[in-house]
């Protein structure tokens, strides 16, 4: 009886360290968190391109076009720039049968804050074809995008449906 | 956790809405009487505004939007914007102010006040609101604290009112004696009345009679006639079945043979003849009694 037990005991023992032994190991352990962005851009308006001459196509509202306006809304004072670049290219267009001219503009459309805010277009750094702003207050901001594309030599845009893209972008200080 | 509530009909839920613009001119001050709509159970929850700025780059402008305080002194909201140098002329402003829903009564004038070299331009003010009906509970029977109303009656002072037993140009004795006068002369009349009635229901009874026997009469003598013509036009169809008669022409020998010879008398009509007789008699024997 007193045998049966040691022998018992020896061999869940045994068992033991030979687990410890043979699966020693690391485990790695996931940590998650979500950070909401204090930093939200959406499309207030789609932009549309008027054709006033046969080789243009542009936003401008006397020549039939609208421009687009991007909202920006922050929540978080001084601590996002605004980036935002008119289209360089078409994302869809027939065949072109030239090369196409571009020139685009951004400027500071509306604000909700007069105090804060009124001073973001006489501030913005132009960065190559992109401006930017610096989000110094709290609230939301319109900025309207001008784009026109210019055949070159003077050629017609073959009929069809135009497209263009432009970007905004919020990137943290 | 429960909380206290009630169950709206459709017709006294609270709902929504917001106004219209509420710059109508140039004068940039409007009266919330004329932007609110009727219900008097209205909050205003959020004024929404925006404008254009119009100023040089270099200028500072100062923008006032606001609504004066009805119950008390100062405002109810009141934004200031202030557009430094730098800030570009067509630039707008977009805002959304939260009230927090502040009741109709308080809203005193609205205004936007312009400081500086500068204006504003397109300004468009709007308020959203929420309206309970039920803010006055007999609005609806439906209303929470709805009482039922009770009419109003006004209290008389007895002593004001007038009393006929006060007045001196009232005898009420003369007038009561004037009345059971009145009430007997009205008994007698309405007794001789119902008598009248009553012998005029007679007379046309014992009328009605009379003419029934008339008619009775009128109707057997008639019916007498009918049967005595019909009689005489029986007798003259049977008389004029005679005259087609014709009598064939020739000699009509006797033919009558006596078997007997003796003829016995007819006992019957001497019994007949007899008792006329004997009738005959008496009457002459009358003469001499």
């Amino acid at each position: 009886m007193f045998n049966k037990r040691i022998a018992k005991a020896m061999v869940a023992v045994a068992v033991a360290s030979t687990t410890a032994i043979s699966f020693a190991n690391a485990e790695q352990v996931p940590i998650t968190g979500t950070v909401q962005s204090r930093c939200i851009i959406q499309t207030d308006t789609a932009g549309t391109y008027g054709n006033p001459n046969a080789y243009t196509l542009t936003t401008a509202a006397q020549d039939g076009g609208d421009a687009a306006v991007v909202r920006y809304d922050v929540s978080l004072a001084d601590a996002y720039y605004a980036e935002i670049t008119p289209p360089t290219a078409f994302s869809s267009a027939p065949n072109l049968p030239d090369q196409v001219t571009w020139a685009g503009s951004v400027s500071v459309k509306t604000v909700s804050d007069a105090t804060g805010m009124g001073t973001y277009e006489a501030d913005k750094l132009e960065v190559g074809d992109t401006d930017r702003y610096d989000l110094t207050a709290t609230g939301s901001t319109w900025f309207a995008i001008e784009s026109t594309a210019t055949m070159g030599g003077n050629k017609a845009f073959a009929g069809g449906t135009y497209t263009a893209v432009a970007e905004a972008v919020c990137i943290a200080k | 956790m429960l909380l206290p509530g009630y169950s709206y009909s459709e017709s006294i839920a609270p709902y929504y809405g917001s106004t219209g613009n509420a710059v109508t001119d140039q004068s940039l001050t409007w009266s919330m009487p004329d932007v609110l709509p009727e219900p008097p159970g209205l909050d205003i929850d959020t004024v929404i505004y925006n404008y254009t700025i119009r100023k040089e780059t270099e200028d500072s402008v100062d923008v006032y939007v606001g609504n004066e305080n009805a119950a008390g002194t100062g405002y109810i909201f009141r934004e200031h914007d202030q557009w430094r140098p730098g800030s570009l002329d067509g630039t707008e402003i977009n805002k959304v102010i939260g009230i927090g829903g502040i009741h109709r009564d308080q809203w005193g004038d609205g205004f936007i006040d312009v400081e500086g070299n500068g204006s504003v331009e397109d300004p468009r003010v709007i308020y959203t609101y929420r309206v309970d009906p039920c803010y006055n509970p007999q609005f609806d029977p439906n209303c929470p604290g709805y009482v039922t109303p009770v009419p109003d009656i006004p209290e008389v002072n007895l002593d004001d009112l007038y009393n006929a037993l006060e007045d001196e140009n009232v005898d009420l004795e003369r007038k009561t004696e004037i009345a059971q006068e009145q009430n007997e002369e009205n008994l007698d009349e309405n007794e001789k009345k119902k008598k009248e009635e009553e012998e005029e229901q007679k007379r046309r009874y014992r009328l009605e009679k009379m003419m029934s026997a008339s008619d009775a009469a009128a109707l057997f003598a008639e019916s007498q006639m009918i049967k005595q013509m019909n009689e005489i036009a029986n007798m003259q169809a049977n008389v004029n079945g005679y005259y087609s008669k014709s009598i064939p022409g020739g000699v009509y020998r006797d033919s009558v043979q006596l078997a007997d010879t003796q003829l016995p008398d007819n006992r019957r009509g001497l019994r007949n003849n007899l008792a006329q007789q004997k009738l005959h008699q008496q009457m002459i024997d009358e003469q001499y009694k």
